[in-house]
């Protein structure tokens, strides 16, 4: 049998089209559902941050805001294949409002802009040293800010060089799978592909918790973490 | 011993900070009962040649350029009210000296008003109370600070001869009135030693006003009051955008001690310091600039021929820059002048002490963000003296927390 032209135009159609339904099929198969949460228990009250005692100054120095350090961090210590696609450019933000960062914690994916406005009525002087980014922002007036590309997944220390009391920290994930906790310890990371992975728990730059967990294709699972 | 002592603890501070940015020592303050009390630190090391002209000695055994510092800052919140602050320092491992220690009283929560009573911090100019630790950018401290000038708190020169006679010589001058065992002299204003007394501090917007009443004076500050008479210093500092401050300071008070006012019965009002000051900081990106001008004015009375007619002038003035070249690393530079008034002698009309120029070029690279290494050449200029030109490179290490 002899298959004319037109004919074969229609079964090329129907055939891609049979090919592109059964990839969507199987692409909404693979999406992963399953969702990892829990609560990070952290100190109570944690040690303030105080400044240095200030012999040297002329009176009392204004009152500042203590940082919300009751914040910690859980994310999956490697990803699994494709969860390094490159993504649209994201942005946050780092306030620093009556000597203080704001967040205290801040976590980001690779690629995503920091930035750093002045709330103050004094200078600031944004700087990390960190190997993950070394950056100086040098100094800005209130009503202003600046802006830093974080490109190395790593841990960055982010200080004042003004204020010596100002600290901070910002998280880099080459991955998609970490969640900052609320200030009671819960945390949620939905969208978790299946397989057994170590999740961290990290707290205020020294301290970490590390579980071992099973992600399911589909559903929930709790895990707790202890931070000291 | 001095040398293998610094080289030590140089090499220590080096190894426990090779890992770079790994903070291995601490960097925030020691917190005790709640941020109740919080105790501070400075550890700094400096090495450089022997200063054969005696350009940065703060007295006859220490120079600035050669010394490990400690010090240690604390303060305890007694009440929302109260605060007890104190300071100690050692220099070279010897003997622990109280520098600060005073309470400070701020009566209403809301309002900016602050007393503080015991051995304050100097009411006088910007960089006294900035001396230590990582806000000097370089080494070697300001020539009005600390360059020493024959004037002397415990004896006067009988005429103008004998005043020309220690120009230069400021490290180890001698008069005849007094004690007359060599010793060093005065600075323009001490960087080195706190006045104790009362000191009120008091705010409206960009305004800072303080004023105090000491035992000492701006070059001679005093734990204990020996001559009877007190010292009015007061600051008043603008701030009329952010990142420029202003200040203008004014001191006067008696300088001499008990045993020169005893050589001279009679005159222990007349051993006056004044002293004037304007100061200016402006700062804008990775750009900080301060100049100063610091006059200074002895009076010594007039006792034998040729007379000592005029009061000691010296006028001190300073320019300095610092620029972040990168993240971690800045450049710094100072250029100062110290001038002095002229005095007639018996055969010559010249400057009472010997003008004094000096250039200082640096910079430093933060090892960790609270460990600092420094480096820099000082190039000093004497028209008198034995030693009329010397430079000297210097480096330091600095570590805080």
């Amino acid at each position: 049998m002899r298959v004319t032209g037109p004919e074969w135009g229609l079964c090329s159609i129907a055939w891609l089209l049979a090919v592109a339904v059964g990839l969507s099929a199987q692409t909404q198969e693979a999406k992963p559902s399953a969702t990892l949460r829990g609560r990070v228990e952290m100190p109570r009250s944690p040690v303030s941050i105080e400044r240095r005692p200030g012999v040297s100054d002329l009176g009392t120095a204004p009152p500042r805001d203590a940082p919300d350090r009751r914040r910690a961090v859980v994310y999956l210590e490697s990803a699994p294949r494709g969860a390094f696609e490159a993504r649209d450019l994201q942005r946050a933000r780092m306030d620093q409002r009556n000597e203080t960062f704001l967040p205290y914690v801040l976590a980001v994916s690779v690629g995503t802009v920091v930035d750093f406005p002045n709330n103050d009525r004094t200078y600031h002087n944004v700087f990390s040293l960190s190997k993950a980014k070394r950056f100086d922002l040098g100094r800005y007036a209130q009503g202003r800010s600046q802006s830093v590309r974080f490109d190395t997944p790593g841990i960055v220390r982010v200080f004042c060089d003004i204020h010596s009391h100002m600290s901070a920290f910002i998280l880099v994930f080459s991955h998609p799978y970490f969640a900052t906790t609320e200030s009671d310890g819960r945390y949620r990371i939905d969208n978790m592909p299946p397989g057994t992975y170590n999740v961290i728990a990290w707290y205020d730059g020294a301290d970490r918790d590390m579980r071992t967990v099973t992600i399911p294709r589909t559903g929930a699972v709790e895990l707790d973490f202890v931070v000291q | 011993m001095r040398n293998i002592r610094t080289a030590f603890l140089v090499l220590v501070l080096c190894n426990l900070t090779s890992g770079a940015t790994a903070q291995v020592l601490p960097s925030e303050p020691i917190i005790i009962g709640d941020g109740r009390a919080v105790i501070g630190g400075d550890v700094a090391a400096s090495i450089a040649p022997i200063d054969t002209g005696y350009f940065n000695f703060s007295d006859y055994d220490h120079t600035t350029l050669r010394e490990i510092r400690l010090g240690l800052t604390a303060s305890v919140r007694a009440t929302d009210h109260i605060a007890i602050l104190g300071e100690l320092r050692s220099e070279n491992f010897e003997r622990v000296t109280p520098f600060a220690l005073y309470a400070r009283i701020h009566p209403w929560r809301e309002r900016r008003l602050d007393v503080q009573i015991g051995r304050i911090p100097p009411t006088f100019g910007a960089f006294t109370r900035n001396a230590y630790g990582h806000d000097n950018p370089l080494i070697g401290y300001p020539l009005a600070y600390q360059y020493l000038t024959s004037v002397r708190p415990d004896s006067a020169p009988a005429n103008v001869d004998e005043l020309l006679r220690m120009r230069g010589r400021g490290w180890r001058s001698s008069f005849g009135i007094g004690n007359r065992t060599p010793d060093r002299g005065l600075p323009l204003v001490t960087a080195f030693s706190w006045d104790t007394g009362i000191q009120v501090t008091t705010g409206w917007r960009a305004v800072d006003v303080t004023a105090a009443v000491t035992n000492g004076s701006a070059s001679n500050p005093r734990v204990r009051d020996d001559n009877d008479g007190k010292q009015f210093a007061t600051r008043v500092k603008v701030i009329p955008a952010t990142g420029l401050v202003i200040g203008t300071s004014f001191a006067r008070g008696q300088y001499a001690n008990r045993q020169l006012i005893d050589a001279e019965p009679g005159t222990a009002d007349r051993f006056v310091q004044h002293a004037y000051g304007i100061d200016l900081e402006y700062s804008r990106n990775h750009w900080i600039g301060r100049a100063d001008a610091v006059l200074s004015q002895w009076d010594v009375p007039a006792v034998a021929s040729p007379l000592l007619d005029v009061p000691l002038r010296a006028l001190a003035l300073r320019v300095e820059g610092r620029y972040t070249i990168f993240p971690g690393a800045y450049a710094a530079a100072r250029a100062e002048h110290l001038a002095f008034n002229h005095v007639r002698g018996t055969s010559r009309v010249d400057e009472w002490e010997a003008p004094v120029s000096r250039l200082e070029v640096g910079g430093g690279y933060y090892l960790q963000r609270n460990v600092v290494a420094r480096v820099s050449v000082q190039m000093n200029w004497r028209d008198g003296g034995r030693v009329r030109r010397l430079a000297l490179p210097a480096a330091q290490l600095l570590f805080w927390f």
